[in-house]
């Protein structure tokens, strides 16, 4: 229990949706959980709910057997007591101040000396030397973002709240962003809750993922799990996402990389860095089948197996084949009743290199 | 020229800014974040000296301040002489009257202060008194200067309350406007002609002072 953040409310609004959060997260160490739903799921009420900025209507949150909010008692902690991070979605940088005066807004009663080594910490764990001077005004998307989160890691929060903390980035910086941001969650012992509706950005920061639709969570796993094999319809309309498997590279050759995925080879086009382990993400409608074993087209990756389900959806058919993983694609009923599949039939699976999306892990 | 007049004018119109600057930040930061319901009839009691006749809340500031009311009797207990007709009176009923034209545009600065940079500031532990002398008024003090400045240039040229409340007693409650008004009934048009020429000069440069800083305080805190 005080090794945990458990949290079950209610947020009601009138004439809308009431709000359900229902999370527990592991205090004290690096865990990214990333709330994962389309817009107006409420991910980021749950978020104000947490930070104290919003009072849940019904329910109880706890961080480490402190009481944050207790709706019987009616005893909430106010925002300041909580001692998390919250990243604004648009960084909320407070125009007025320099970036330094920004950084160090949080610590007034360090003395000159110690703040200092603190802002000098943060400059450079953020890689915003020499732009302590500058006004946010001046700093591009990415720099604020740095600032944003300087600001809130130099106080060492117990808890990291982040709402949305790509979105307002143009997509190249995005890119180069979510690497960043990967890589300074997993250095920073502090536990994360970071709402997003990008699934490749869930993919790429998530320890854990829970999925959010319709104001209640729906299903919480691991990343692969949850885009994979979706609880129920609701969630895999909302994730979108059919295949994703988790691979090894063990190989490049000529602009490709061949990632090991359980006892099958895939092959992706190679992707830029020098990480190893990646989410493979295949969607349906790049997956075509075939009767047998003997594949016919040239392309690169052949997956043997056998038909596990075939689900009708309109025009359509979901067909999921066990080929060392659940592959999911996506053919025409027509074609479906052509290949006559069923449940047992082998077949083989083709898909394009191009089609793999890798994200590192 | 009178110049007792007029210092005591601009003794009356610093003291009632500055009593509005603390009486009035406090009332503006209420009525921009409360929620509650009967928000609307306070706002409707700040603005109402914009629509009453001067007299009107000379007449009720009289009333209050008298030596039958509650508040005229115990301010004589206390400091040993009535409140009617006294610099402080006056003073009480200049701060009522320039009321709103402190409130409104505190209440409107405050406003437009982005609520998100507060509630950072409140996530980053810091406290709503200690925020709001940090984030909420220097993105609003060009609001707060127009306020002050306004109250003060708007207790320059009051006339009816003064006249209700302080009567005409020189050197305590006989303020410029009050002594133009003597000076014309006096047929002494150059007397009066000098010091009105003085109030508007003075009012002049006041108000082109605030508005050339205003936009220099701007140019040093660029807005997003």
């Amino acid at each position: 229990m005080a090794d945990e953040m458990t949290a079950a409310f209610e947020k009601a609004y009138n004439g809308g949706p009431s709000i359900h959060g229902t999370l527990r997260l592991p205090v004290g160490k690096p865990h990214v959980t990333v709330l994962f739903g389309p817009s107006g799921s409420g991910k980021t009420t749950v978020l104000r709910c947490l930070a104290g900025l919003e009072r849940p209507s019904r329910g109880r949150i706890t961080f480490a057997g402190e009481t944050w909010f207790d709706a019987d008692t009616g005893g909430q902690a106010p925002p300041q007591s909580r001692a998390i991070g919250y990243l604004f979605q648009d960084y909320a940088l407070f125009p007025h101040l320099t970036v330094a005066g920004n950084i160090t807004y949080a610590i007034p009663d360090l003395n000159r000396k110690e703040r200092q080594a603190r802002l000098d910490e943060m400059l450079r764990l953020l890689r915003l030397e020499g732009l302590d001077d500058r006004r946010p005004a001046q700093l591009s998307g990415g720099q604020q973002q740095r600032v944003a989160l300087a600001r809130v890691l130099v106080r060492r929060p117990r808890l990291l709240l982040l709402d949305e903390p790509l979105s307002a980035l143009d997509a190249p910086t995005r890119e180069q962003v979510r690497g960043e941001l990967r890589e300074l969650l997993r250095g920073q012992n502090i536990p994360t809750l970071c709402v997003t509706h990008d699934w490749v950005e869930a993919l790429a920061l998530a320890d854990e993922v829970a999925v959010m639709g319709g104001g209640r969570v729906l299903q919480v796993g691991p990343p692969d799990e949850v885009f994979s094999r979706p609880a129920d319809a609701d969630v895999a309309a909302i994730v979108g996402v059919e295949t994703v498997a988790t691979g090894r590279v063990v190989g490049r050759k000529d602009g490709l990389a061949a990632l090991e995925v359980g006892r099958v080879r895939l092959w992706a086009v190679e992707p830029d860095g020098r990480s190893e382990q990646f989410y493979l993400c295949i969607r349906a409608e790049d997956v075509t089948l075939e009767i047998g074993t003997q594949p016919s087209s040239s392309a690169r990756n052949h997956l043997a197996g056998r038909v596990t389900e075939v689900r009708p959806a309109g025009p359509v058919s979901r067909v999921t084949v066990e080929c060392g993983f659940a592959l999911a694609a996506l053919v025409t009923r027509q074609a479906a009743q052509d290949l006559a599949l069923q449940p047992g039939t082998p077949v083989t699976a083709t898909v394009k290199a191009s089609a793999v999306h890798l994200i590192p892990r | 020229m009178n110049w007792t007049a007029i210092l005591l004018t601009l003794k009356l119109a610093a003291l009632t800014a500055v009593i509005l600057l603390v009486v009035g930040m406090p009332i503006a930061y209420w009525l921009t974040y409360s929620r509650r319901r009967w928000k609307f009839l306070v706002e409707s009691v700040v603005a109402l000296p914009l629509v009453l006749p001067p007299t009107v809340l000379g007449f009720y500031v009289l009333v209050a301040i008298g030596p039958k009311s509650p508040l005229g009797q115990g301010y004589q207990a206390v400091i040993g002489h009535p409140l009617a007709f006294t610099f402080e009176g006056l003073l009480l009923a200049s701060v009522l009257y320039s009321l709103p034209f402190a409130v409104q545009p505190f209440t409107a600065a405050f406003g437009a202060v982005d609520a998100r940079l507060v509630e950072a500031s409140w996530t980053l532990g810091i406290s709503r008194l200690a925020t709001f002398f940090r984030v909420t008024l220097p993105l609003s003090i060009a609001g707060v200067v127009t306020g002050v400045v306004l109250s003060f240039a708007h207790t320059m040229g009051e006339f009816g309350v003064v006249l209700m409340v302080g009567g005409n007693i020189e050197g305590v409650t006989r303020t410029v406007s009050i002594d133009i008004y003597d000076e014309v009934q006096a047929l002494n048009y150059a007397g009066a002609g000098q010091t009105a020429f003085f109030l508007l000069v003075v009012s002049f440069v006041i108000l082109s002072v605030v508005y050339a800083m205003n936009r220099n305080l701007w140019a040093v805190w660029p807005m997003k």
